[in-house]
């Protein structure tokens, strides 16, 4: 196992695995809260909408295999393909983040506020973090279309890749797992 | 072609644990991570280019199957 045989630049990888760090600390913390108070937290759970969770999962996998294409077409030469790609991937965030902004209007026009509970503490935390980088990463897919150059295609791909992976793994514990 | 097999991969994945969702018990919270496991290898693997042979992909599986676990346990104990 050798840096070399890691796919794009080694720091992607760096910043990729930090992100699981940090997303896994805060979900095993919820867990590990939710002991204290499981049926609370399977109560204050049973409020959230997991349709528009799932339906967000299907868009952002969307979105990844959007960008997915568009670096494939970058080291093509296709730029044109490459661009559409990227800007696909961005709509699919845009997307996403508009059923979070109508989930979470949702939730507070119900009365579920940050500290209506502890579980919806980490829910706004761990979502609202995730979606910051949802946000940051559209800023990302913009920038390397505009240079469009393998490297940075790749590498914003990757990034892209990286929100839809945290996402995976936030579903279960914060939506599903009652 | 392989991108689009990961692809729809992911959305029956996506399918499974809408459906999972509506199973209680432990058991069906293990499936339901264990669904999350495969989306994330999947992602790993077909998206982020994590070739089986280099052994990085299992530099990341294997602690994401250890933490998904962990996870389990807190969740049934």
């Amino acid at each position: 196992m050798r840096v070399q045989d890691l796919p794009g630049e080694p720091i992607m990888w760096v910043l990729i695995a930090s992100e699981l760090l940090v997303f896994a600390a805060g979900i095993t913390a919820m867990a590990g809260v939710r002991l204290t108070d499981p049926a609370g937290f399977a109560a204050a759970q049973a409020q959230l909408h997991g349709w528009m969770a799932a339906l967000n999962t299907a868009i952002l996998v969307s979105s990844g295999f959007c960008a997915a294409l568009a670096e494939r077409a970058c080291h093509r030469g296709d730029g044109r393909r490459a661009r559409i790609g990227l800007a696909l991937a961005a709509l699919g965030g845009a997307a996403f983040l508009a059923v979070k902004v109508v989930e979470y209007a949702g939730d507070l026009r119900a009365g579920l506020g940050m500290e209506s509970h502890p579980f919806f503490t980490f829910y706004y935390l761990l979502t609202g973090f995730h979606a910051a980088h949802v946000l940051f990463g559209i800023g990302v897919l913009a920038l390397v279309a505009i240079r469009l150059r393998p490297e940075e295609v790749q590498a914003g791909a990757a990034f892209w890749h990286m929100v839809d992976l945290v996402w995976v793994l936030i579903l279960p514990p914060v939506y599903l797992l009652g | 072609m392989e991108l689009t097999r990961i692809w729809l991969t992911l959305l029956a994945l996506t399918a499974a644990t809408t459906a999972l969702a509506f199973v209680p018990g432990p058991a069906a919270a293990a499936a339901l991570l264990a669904v999350a496991f495969l989306k994330a290898r999947a992602i790993l693997g077909g998206f982020l280019h994590l070739g089986r042979g280099s052994g990085w992909r299992a530099a990341f599986t294997v602690p994401l199957a250890i933490w998904l676990a962990l996870v389990w346990g807190l969740h049934v104990i």
